[in-house]
């Protein structure tokens, strides 16, 4: 899987390509608006990470120079400006999808995929750990072949697990996922906890050979 | 106590005419007196001229008058001496059978020497004025044309001053309605006089400059916030990339991720900034008619999992629908931020009642601490007590979502241990 991403800021570059790259993605990088409009007129992508305010130019410049040229390539806006209009005209113009800086690694990861699973034509789109399985498209879980039924906001925690097996998982990173913005002002997170009993119980019923553990005071992690 | 100008004013006149007119009745007095005495007097030696001139002519003058007749004159024979001839004037009140009283007289004392060298003396008197009467008279005609110049001052000054200070009070009321970062929000009054027109510039100079710091210090607030988005976004990647390092025990873990949560809510923090400094530039201005029944259904729901672990109950009641125009957004916001607080200051398996009509919207909550005092929840960085996790941004936010609808306000009170929100459509 091979993954552009265009960004200025060298630390953020970094943070996420190394986070990228350990996720074993190729990651290709471009760091202002000619660089960029170059890769992306060149070469092919599984995904484009697209900030908008580059040197040179602007991100969304470069959605419309794409689009004018023909060209499709799975783009996720990765954006410091939190603006509706921004995010309108962006996935208007071409992208995918808008992620509003700062964002959780998991949360860009889950995107790409989503993105990436979006986009291609053939092949399966399923997540797979040992005896469970996702299917995202559907929102079906399935145990060893048996079907199990998760309400909405458990089958999202279990497919953030499912993404990235025996990592951990930040109960903010969770509840902001799952919950959005009505997470930063919710007094504690502890609220994830019963959701996450609920999974349990359900997987251990199902014979699941995967659990969720709790790292105290951290978060969560399949194993 | 503050009195206006206009009876600030009057005082000082009334004051001053009084005085002014009582010195000048004492000086009138005199002179006019003065002039009558002059008069009398003049009359009085023509008469002795007369008198003497007479009674050399004919001898039974000096004979006939030894006492006061009809002529008001009387002639006595007197030892001769040097200043006989010399004219003494004197004042004397004498019973008037008119006026049945005394009254008073000018008499004019004097001598002669007749044909056959005889000394005699000569008093002549006339009625002359009142001197009492005069005075009394004079006082009243004074007090009344006192009380008449007085009520006139006042009420010329009643209306030339109401006139004159038109524009001042016109003035006054466009300030009182002055927006900070609204400069035309006051609108200065066109005035003739030359004090108001100066009023008039010095106000709009001070509106500029204020407006100005307030551009700078709502411009440096977004810059600040912009520019701590990356070092953050970057601080929190970091971190994030060292929870997912095998290497680190479970405490160390701890610690980053308690790092990173308050990297988090820096974040929030920002954000809200951010949002506050958006929503004051206008950049929400798209507007629609918004179900606000509907809205706060659907964020209820999305709420549910953190009330119902908090084991708070939402009851609703909906007399009717809310509607009003409003962005879209900053509805969702403002609903939203008005029941997050109703959940987060909650107590453990506490109520909130959520109301409808067709004005207002009522968001009660059971209450662990006290009432809020009106006059601070709505500032910027104000908490209550209870506070730790909290920005105090939430109902600033709300407040300045409202300030652009002005057809929109809120209420605060504290009733029966509940704090109680009434969004009200005016």
């Amino acid at each position: 899987m091979k993954i552009l991403i265009i960004e200025d800021e060298i630390d953020l570059l970094q943070n996420s390509k190394e986070f990228l790259e350990a996720e074993k993605f190729l990651v290709e990088t471009a760091m202002d608006y000619p660089s960029a409009l170059e890769k992306v007129m060149n070469y092919q992508y599984d995904c484009i990470l697209l900030d908008i305010m580059i040197p040179g130019g602007s991100g969304l410049d470069i959605l419309k120079q794409m689009k004018a040229a023909n060209r499709k390539q799975a783009v996720l806006i990765l954006s410091a400006k939190d603006s509706v209009a921004d995010k309108v005209l962006g996935l208007e113009i071409g992208a995918d999808d808008y992620l509003a800086k700062p964002f959780h690694f998991a949360e860009l990861l889950a995107r790409i995929k989503s993105i990436i699973r979006r986009n291609a034509q053939e092949g399966s789109s399923l997540l797979t750990y040992k005896n469970i399985t996702v299917d995202p498209e559907n929102r079906i879980v399935r145990i060893a072949d048996k079907v199990l039924t998760f309400n909405r906001k458990e089958f999202d925690m279990l497919y953030y697990f499912l993404l990235r097996p025996n990592k951990l998982l930040e109960k903010t990173t969770l509840a902001e996922a799952v919950w959005g913005d009505h997470s930063d002002q919710a007094d504690n997170l502890d609220f994830i906890y019963s959701q996450i009993k609920n999974i349990r119980k359900k997987l251990k019923d199902a014979d699941a050979e995967a659990d969720i553990q709790a790292v105290y005071g951290v978060g969560y992690k399949l194993v | 106590m503050a009195i206006s100008v206009k009876n600030y004013t009057n005082r000082y006149l009334v004051l001053a005419i009084l005085v002014i007119m009582a010195i000048w009745a004492l000086l009138f007095y005199a002179l006019l007196m003065d002039e009558v005495y002059d008069n009398v007097d003049d009359g009085l030696k023509n008469q002795k001229i007369e008198i003497i001139r007479e009674a050399f002519k004919d001898s039974t003058v000096i004979t006939d008058n030894k006492t006061y007749g009809i002529n008001q004159f009387i002639i006595r024979e007197v030892a001769p001496r040097e200043d006989l001839d010399k004219n003494h004037f004197s004042r004397k009140l004498i019973y008037m059978p008119y006026d049945e009283e005394d009254e008073p007289y000018r008499i004019l004392s004097t001598g002669f020497f007749s044909k056959d060298g005889k000394a005699y003396e000569l008093e002549i008197r006339t009625s002359t004025v009142e001197e009492d009467d005069f005075l009394i008279n004079l006082a009243i005609s004074l007090s009344v044309l006192y009380i008449v110049i007085v009520l006139s001052i006042l009420i010329i000054n009643h209306f030339v001053l109401r006139n004159a200070w038109k524009p001042f009070k016109e003035t006054l009321r466009n300030l009182s309605q002055y927006r900070f970062g609204e400069s035309k929000s006051f609108q200065p009054v066109k005035s003739q006089v030359k004090e108001f027109e100066e009023l008039n510039l010095q106000i709009a100079k001070m509106i500029d400059r204020n407006e100005m710091v307030f551009e700078d210090q709502k411009r440096f607030l977004e810059n600040a916030s912009h520019e701590l988005q990356t070092p953050l976004a970057v601080s929190i990647g970091k971190m994030e990339l060292l929870l997912q390092d095998e290497a680190f025990n479970e405490s160390q873990l701890k610690k980053l991720a308690e790092a990173k949560q308050s990297l988090h809510r820096m974040v929030g923090l920002n954000k809200s900034l951010l949002m506050l400094s958006r929503i004051e530039n206008h950049q929400y201005n798209q507007i629609e008619k918004i179900d606000f029944n509907a809205l706060t259904k659907n964020l209820l729901e999305e709420l549910e999992d953190i009330y119902t672990y908090k084991e708070v109950q939402v009851s609703m009641e909906e007399k009717s629908i809310f509607l009003a125009d409003c962005n879209p957004e900053l509805a969702q916001i403002l609903i939203g931020n008005l029941l997050r607080n109703a959940i987060k200051y909650n107590k453990p398996q506490g109520q909130i009642q959520v109301f409808f009509s067709e004005r207002v919207i009522r968001i009660a909550n059971d209450s662990l601490g006290e009432a809020l005092n009106p006059k601070y929840i709505f500032e910027r960085f104000h908490k209550g007590t209870q506070d730790s996790s909290s920005n105090g941004l939430g109902l600033s936010i709300v407040q300045s979502i409202l300030e652009k609808y002005p057809y929109l306000t809120i209420q605060y009170q504290f009733i029966h241990n509940q704090h109680v929100f009434e969004l009200i459509k005016n």
